[in-house]
């Protein structure tokens, strides 16, 4: 900031400031789509889906083929890809992880913590299949969808501005958490999955076949990964090997935020985008992921179950 | 004043006494892997009974009715064999869920309530199967009317909640799946005696509404005051099976321990 006046200093200063909390806050809303799935199911099955980073690439492909072959404006497209999403996350529990479960192996005379091992085995085993299985489709080109707002931003003053989708994702996540915070707590059906998610066994005493709920839980993570993989595509290009980079953050948000918090989620996710923000801001962009990570192992030792976990 | 257990006599025919059998269990096995629990046990419970299952540690109770709700199908773990009725319907090849639909529905011992829950969300937990959700408001209306302490406290988490109130909660939640038979498995456990016969007190208020109940409980003191129906088990099997009236309490008392009168070789 050499030769601007003190004031000027302190008003790129404040400007800078404002801009990554303002960035930081609306990548937030991003990253709580992104991990809200995997709270979901580590919340309700004590499941540590591996896979979920796939499975949000797989959300971005499904998006961008659709948008190549239907020409329908691209936000339209979710309407397509949050219930095939559902279909997969309900297929994949009902059909496979259920039967590697706690419960399972329990019935067949193992250990239950085998039952706790087994399927992060197979999400383990998962996310090679699928993440081979999009290199073999789609090959290893970067793919996108294409969309008029990449580029647009809503210009708050002269010298501030935040990314039009950056806004809108976060207006999404924020009617995303309130429908799902009320689908939990209002519906027979949400009470269903929080008494599983609170004790299977006394949940199936209450006639809830807890097979199901969690075959639900898992498909309305998946469809809320589909949400991530279109945010994904919308904002970057994404390729098959991808799915990595994506559970990190979405590890980190749950850590902070908390395993079964829906507003730990929010706040994770803000928390995690401002501190990401901030440390790129002030120490260079190589510095994000370190003082993101900083972050989450400062809530690690002091608060063991994140900020919001009861 | 509402009437539960609307659906326990609707398809028994009349047994020999000319009463309605809502429930009837015929050669009772129970396995844990190579143990077995329960001997081939048999007996039947008529409807508007109050049938007190008693005996000492061990005797075979919990598991009478872990397997009555369906929670001994855990494949080589624990399994059962043998048949189980209630109202014409056989249980014992069903899964839980299908089992509290027929119309048998359990309060397990230490209550087990969902304790991130409140106590309406407990309560209306309890009517999930499809017969129940049919009139939810009006059972859950019903519910905080025989226990008005839990309408003041509808909207609190129920781990903040006294042993005595958690109780009505878990007996509250069984009503709300409109069951035909309730299983109370040790009610008293862990709980001051006045609290107690409180809560033995609504047992009786319930079975007089229409349902039946099965009662497991070590206290034999206050399960044959509430019974009219009363089953002796020892090591997995019945011992004795009678009327309070009929049996004397040295009799019972003995079957309780195991031992013979005295006098007998």
């Amino acid at each position: 900031m050499a030769g601007l006046s003190f004031e000027e200093q302190v008003y790129w200063t404040l400007i800078d400031l404002a801009n990554a909390l303002l960035t930081g806050t609306f990548i937030g809303g991003y990253y709580a789509i992104l991990s809200i799935g995997l709270a979901l199911s580590f919340g309700v099955m004590r499941l540590v889906n591996l896979a979920h980073g796939e499975f949000l690439i797989v959300g971005a492909y499904i998006s961008a083929v659709i948008l190549q072959v239907v020409n329908i404006p691209a936000f339209f497209v979710l309407f397509i890809v949050v219930p095939i999403m559902f279909g997969i996350g309900y297929g994949l529990q009902r059909f496979l992880l259920n039967r590697v479960s706690v419960q399972a192996m329990e019935r067949r005379g193992m250990s239950s913590n085998f039952g706790l091992m087994a399927p992060i085995l197979v999400t383990f085993g998962l996310s090679i299949f699928i993440s081979h299985g999009l290199l073999a489709i789609f090959a290893s080109d970067a793919m996108s969808i294409n969309n008029s707002l990449a580029f647009s931003a809503i210009r708050i003053t002269s010298d501030l501005s935040v990314s039009t989708l950056r806004f809108i994702f976060f207006l999404f996540a924020i009617v995303l958490l309130i429908a799902l915070f009320l689908f939990l707590r209002h519906s027979a059906t949400g009470r269903a999955i929080r008494a599983t998610s609170d004790n299977p066994t006394y949940a199936t005493l209450m006639g809830i076949n807890t097979e199901h709920v969690f075959a639900v839980a898992l498909g309305i993570s998946l469809a809320i990964g589909g949400v991530a993989g279109f945010m994904i595509g919308m904002t970057r290009t994404f390729q098959p090997f991808d799915g990595p980079q994506f559970i990190l953050i979405a590890f980190g948000v749950v850590i902070i935020g908390g395993m079964n918090s829906i507003v730990g989620s929010l706040v994770g996710g803000v928390l995690l985008g401002i501190v990401q923000v901030l440390a790129g801001t002030y120490f260079g962009p190589s510095a994000q992921l370190v003082g993101g990570y900083m972050l989450v192992l400062a809530v690690l030792a002091f608060f063991r179950e994140g900020l919001f976990s009861r | 004043m509402s009437t539960w257990g609307s659906r326990g006599n609707l398809s028994a025919k009349p047994g020999r006494d000319g009463r309605y059998p809502i429930l009837t269990v015929e050669k009772l096995s129970a396995w844990y892997g190579e143990l077995r629990a329960l001997q081939g046990i048999s007996f039947s419970a008529n409807a508007g009974e109050v049938v007190s299952v008693i005996g000492a540690n061990g005797a075979g109770k919990s598991t009478l009715l872990r397997a009555m709700t369906g929670m001994m199908n855990l494949g080589k773990r624990a399994h059962i064999e043998g048949r189980i009725e209630c109202q014409g319907r056989r249980l014992d090849r069903l899964r839980t869920e299908k089992i509290i639909e027929g119309g048998v529905t359990m309060v397990p011992e230490g209550r087990m309530l969902f304790s991130r829950m409140s106590v309406e969300e407990n309560l209306l937990v309890g009517a999930h199967i499809p017969r129940a959700r049919d009139g939810i408001k009006d059972r859950l209306a019903g519910i905080f009317e025989f226990f008005p302490r839990l309408a003041e406290r509808r909207t609190q988490s129920v781990s903040q909640m006294s042993g005595g109130e958690q109780q009505m909660v878990a007996s509250g939640r069984a009503l709300m799946s409109d069951p035909a038979v309730i299983l109370f498995d040790e009610l008293s456990l862990g709980l001051a005696p006045i609290i107690v016969d409180d809560i033995y007190d609504k047992v009786r208020q319930i079975n007089e509404r229409g349902v039946t109940c099965l009662v497991i409980e070590q206290d034999m003191r206050r399960a044959l005051e509430v019974a009219n129906h009363v089953l002796v088990m020892l090591e997995g099997d019945i011992v004795l099976d009678g009327s309070p009236d009929d049996l004397s309490r040295e009799e019972i008392t003995n079957a309780y321990f195991g031992t013979r009168p005295e006098g007998v070789a």
